[in-house]
């Protein structure tokens, strides 16, 4: 099975000199834990999910934190989340996104997902324009329904 | 990807088919294939359209809530051919209730006027619009316009289209679709004249006024105008002439349901095909109208349907 057959022919994406307000509402409007970030010949140039929002609003040391625990105020969040809510989406999203293409196996898009923990796999043409993603429940779906072949 | 078509406020249709309906009464329905749902709104169902006759296509509008979601899943389960790119705003979109009696020969219908839409909304839809548009041929705007847009949302649109080399065609009716035509911003016309027969201040009732209006749109700068005119002919307007199309046989008005959009992709199609011929495209387009026609609600027609209804309409030439 190929990528183009079990990919979800959207691109909802955000652009990337849009803000964080934006993807939040767009996020919330649409029930997304992230969107693709696109320039403007539609090309991915990254990705943003709530995580990478989250992190950017907690001090830089939480990553060496062990439990969230160990915040001092949460209210600290809540200002460091006012004050990068006018950002531009480039400043916080991921930059290095993995992409697949329409006729990659969807075994490779399984794998790229699990090993790198995504939820979401933006799929590109061959000059890197947003086409439509892959997740990981239609792939768990279309495993469990045996049609992943190796 | 060929096509772009804006749905600005699109709708989930619901389609219950009722026999000997009447007001203030008690009905139900005899099948559970008489009850439907549909993604819907008049750039939506040409999209759907065009995916049956092969056109691959980029479905755009505003969606909310959850309704929206679902005109969005079932658009997208539709046809590989469909690739989905709207914008989500605050507030639910909206419903289309169609009651057809096949008995009476009626369709009764109830509509939603749908979400309101923010400046910040259309900010993000037009630079969207902006991108998608520099990976189509033509674009398709259809339908009605949702709160908190202006009247001159379409000339924005079209103005678009045209400045980027490529083809407007657009359905609507009011100021909106009036300024777009005068302004010459649009490629193909055909006015919306299910729920009045005004247009440019004239009401229409005479097939003389029909023509006059159709001309009108040409020597505005459109390339092709269709008026529909009684419920079995079309007006059609070129450089060249202004004909009547009329279908050969009579046409149930239950049967009606999705024809004007039916035309709409039967043009696109042809136009994809040959971007000179537009009376080519008229014919095409009533022949895919006339094959929708056979349904008694929204089903996908195919190239060979329109093929096949070439001949089903006599064409009469008025100038």
């Amino acid at each position: 099975m190929k990528v183009r057959e079990a990919m979800i022919r959207d691109v909802s994406a955000i652009f990337e000199d849009e803000t964080i307000e934006d993807f939040i509402v767009s996020c919330l409007r649409q029930n997304k834990s992230g969107l693709p970030v696109v320039d403007d010949e539609f090309k991915v140039v990254g990705f943003l999910s709530e995580s990478d929002v989250i992190r950017s609003a907690l001090p830089s040391y939480f990553s060496l934190l062990q439990s969230a625990s160990f915040i001092p105020d949460t209210h600290q969040f809540v200002l460091r989340l006012e004050k990068i809510k006018n950002d531009k989406v480039s400043l916080h999203m991921i930059k290095r996104v993995t992409c697949v293409k329409l006729d990659d196996t969807v075994i490779y898009a399984a794998d790229l997902l699990i090993k790198n923990n995504l939820k979401i796999l933006p799929v590109v043409d061959e000059e890197r324009r947003l086409i439509g993603i892959v997740n990981r429940i239609f792939l768990i779906h279309a495993a469990t329904q045996g049609k992943i072949d190796r | 990807m060929d096509v772009l078509t804006a749905t600005l406020n699109p709708a989930l249709d619901r389609e219950i088919v009722v026999e000997n309906f009447t007001i203030n009464d008690f009905h139900r329905v005899k099948n559970p294939s008489y009850s439907k749902m549909d993604p819907g709104g008049k750039g939506i169902n040409v999209s759907v359209i065009l995916s049956g006759i092969g056109v691959r296509n980029v479905a755009m509008g505003f969606l909310g809530g959850y309704i929206g979601k679902v005109v969005e899943e079932k658009l997208r389960t539709m046809s590989d051919l469909i690739t989905t790119n709207f914008l989500y705003v605050e507030e639910e979109t909206r419903e289309n209730i169609a009651i057809v009696d096949p008995i009476m020969d009626t369709i009764t219908e109830i509509n939603s006027s749908g979400p309101l839409i923010k400046p910040d909304d259309l900010r993000m839809f037009l630079r969207r619009f902006d991108v998608a548009l520099s990976r189509v041929r033509h674009v398709v705007v259809s339908g009605s316009v949702p709160r908190g847009i202006e009247n001159d949302i379409y000339s924005v649109i079209c103005r678009k289209t045209i400045e980027a080399g490529k083809f407007s065609f657009v359905e609507a009716i009011g100021p909106t679709f009036e300024n777009a035509v005068d302004a010459g911003l649009v490629t193909v016309s055909r006015p919306d004249l299910r729920s009045r027969k005004i247009l440019f201040g004239q009401t229409l009732v005479e097939l003389r006024d029909y023509v006059d209006v159709a001309k009108y749109m040409i020597s505005r700068g459109s390339r092709l105008s269709v008026l529909s005119y009684a419920i079995e002919g079309d007006v059609i307007a070129t450089r060249d002439g202004v004909w009547l199309f009329r279908a050969k046989s009579h046409i149930e008005k239950s049967h009606l349901l999705g024809t004007g959009d039916a035309f709409m992709a039967g043009m696109v199609h042809s136009i994809i095909n040959d971007e000179r011929d537009f009376f080519q495209a008229a014919r095409k387009g009533m022949a895919a109208a006339i094959a929708e026609a056979g349904f008694i609600s929204k089903e996908l027609i195919t190239p060979k349907d329109i093929e096949d209804n070439l001949e089903s309409f006599e064409i009469h030439r008025l100038e």
